[in-house]
């Protein structure tokens, strides 16, 4: 399966210069790139530089809202095109969207169309923050501080020009989304193997488990602008039921849709205990859980990272209580009438089992 | 309703008002039931009765309905409560896996 990265942030924040450092770079050789640009002529695509085995497809129009279904067909058309040999074998794809592009609707568009199942695989998603002007754009554009929020890793450009990066714009990515390593492009510069490395499965985990996200849990009152963008993490020593989990996150997409920006998680389950689940979501939509072999590190607790707009943490964490306390009195109940206790949901059976 | 699931409803409920910026109150009655009051809206909660294939019962402007969990109870309360609540959004399970396998 082909990793698809996406790369955002807003406009002017050198995603285009970026893309043309790694471009340029023997590691990123056979990269097939999407540029998406807002406006009836395009213009970033001539300022890209592919080698040889690398290419460049542009789309104009807004990414996010109409023209979703393009971006399907467009991956789906070079994936044609690469099985045919009618273009280089690329290795993988990257989307540079539009500055002004929400990013999670093209997440959700990369989880869930048919077209594509089976094909890719969601790498992934790059921010870039300008140094110079990334402070005001954050305070002035929600969609920035979205774009932050939903990445995986942050790089700080034109920190040459602002002579480092302001404590103030440090303060509010980690407030926005600590969890994301940052790293800085000098001169558009980056390393390439830092970024885009489709770590996937083990740098979800390995995210969840060396504890970044607990600089959330000291700062998460203190923090709460952008928008009502914040992150907190949900920690439970015990066990959590699979149907409390899919009650959890049923009741979730329900009230808070594209307020729930982002969910990942490390789980035990406690049908499954020796293995944990690993959970990823954007929004309302959720991939299968995946399920690591063994657990990355002593630390057995469940751990669920949320990044959220607008939604008490309190709530989330008296909804999982509820659910939890209710599962496990029918569980009792059924224990008690001497039957086994139904396991309701499919997605999450150990796929060994 | 075993004394864990009465308290973590309540705190559910109460949460849920402030989450959803409605300004109202929880209460708990000495039979176990709760009865939310928000605006013109008195809503009450209370276990179902055995015989019936549900959990919990919601009476709202004296219509009784049936609720299978705590999610279901939810749903039926924000209805109640918030004009503009749709409950339209539900689990979508992504046709790509997280990695590759």
């Amino acid at each position: 399966m082909i990793p698809v990265a996406v790369l955002t942030g807003f406009l002017g924040s050198g995603k285009t210069t970026l893309l043309s450092h790694l471009l340029r770079q023997p590691e990123f050789a056979r990269t097939a790139v999407l540029i998406n640009e807002f406006g009836e002529v395009g213009l970033d695509h001539e300022l890209v530089e592919a080698s040889d085995d690398s290419f460049i497809e542009l789309s104009t129009g807004c990414l996010c809202c109409k023209v979703r279904s393009d971006l399907a067909r467009t991956i789906d058309d070079i994936l044609c095109r690469r099985e045919c040999a009618k273009l280089p074998p690329f290795d993988r794809i990257v989307i540079e969207t539009s500055g002004l592009a929400d990013p999670a609707p093209i997440l959700q568009t990369l989880m869930t169309d048919v077209k594509l199942a089976g094909r890719i695989v969601l790498g992934d998603v790059v921010a870039t923050v300008d140094a110079v002007n990334g402070l005001d754009t954050l305070e002035r554009e929600e969609v920035s501080a979205k774009q932050v929020a939903l990445a995986d890793h942050l790089v700080l450009t034109k920190s040459d020009l602002a002579n480092g990066a302001q404590p103030q714009l440090l303060d509010r990515l980690a407030a926005l989304n600590s969890g994301a390593p940052l790293l800085y492009a000098h001169h558009g510069k980056i390393e390439p193997q830092s970024i885009f490395d489709a770590g996937g499965l083990e740098s979800r985990a390995k995210f969840l488990d060396d504890g970044t996200w607990l600089v959330n849990e000291a700062c998460e009152h203190s923090h709460d602008r952008h928008a009502g963008i914040k992150t907190f993490a949900l920690v439970r020593e015990a066990p959590i039921r699979a149907v409390a989990l899919t009650l959890l996150l049923e009741a979730l997409a329900e009230h808070c849709g594209a307020d729930l920006l982002r969910l990942k998680a490390i789980v035990q389950i406690a049908e499954y205990p020796e293995k944990p689940a690993v959970l990823h979501g954007v929004q309302h939509v959720f991939h299968p859980p995946a399920w690591l072999k063994r657990w990355p590190s002593g630390e057995r607790r469940s751990r669920l990272v949320f990044i959220t707009r607008r939604i008490p943490r309190a709530w989330v964490e008296a909804l999982l209580d509820a659910v939890e306390a209710e599962v496990a009195e029918v569980e009792e109940a059924e224990t008690h009438q001497n039957r086994r206790p139904a396991r309701r949901h499919a997605a999450m059976r150990d796929p060994d089992h | 309703m075993s004394d864990s699931l009465q308290d973590s409803l309540y705190e559910l409920l109460v949460e849920s008002l402030a989450a959803w910026r409605i300004a109202g109150s929880v209460d708990r009655a000495a039979d176990g039931s709760f009865l939310v009051r928000a605006g013109a809206n008195d809503i009450r909660i209370e276990r179902a009765p055995k015989h019936l294939p549900f959990r919990w019962m919601v009476t709202t402007a004296g219509r009784k309905r049936g609720a299978l969990s705590v999610v279901a109870v939810l749903r039926q309360l924000r209805t109640a409560l918030d004009p503009g609540y749709v409950p339209s959004n539900r689990v979508r399970i992504a046709v790509s896996p997280q990695v590759a396998s």
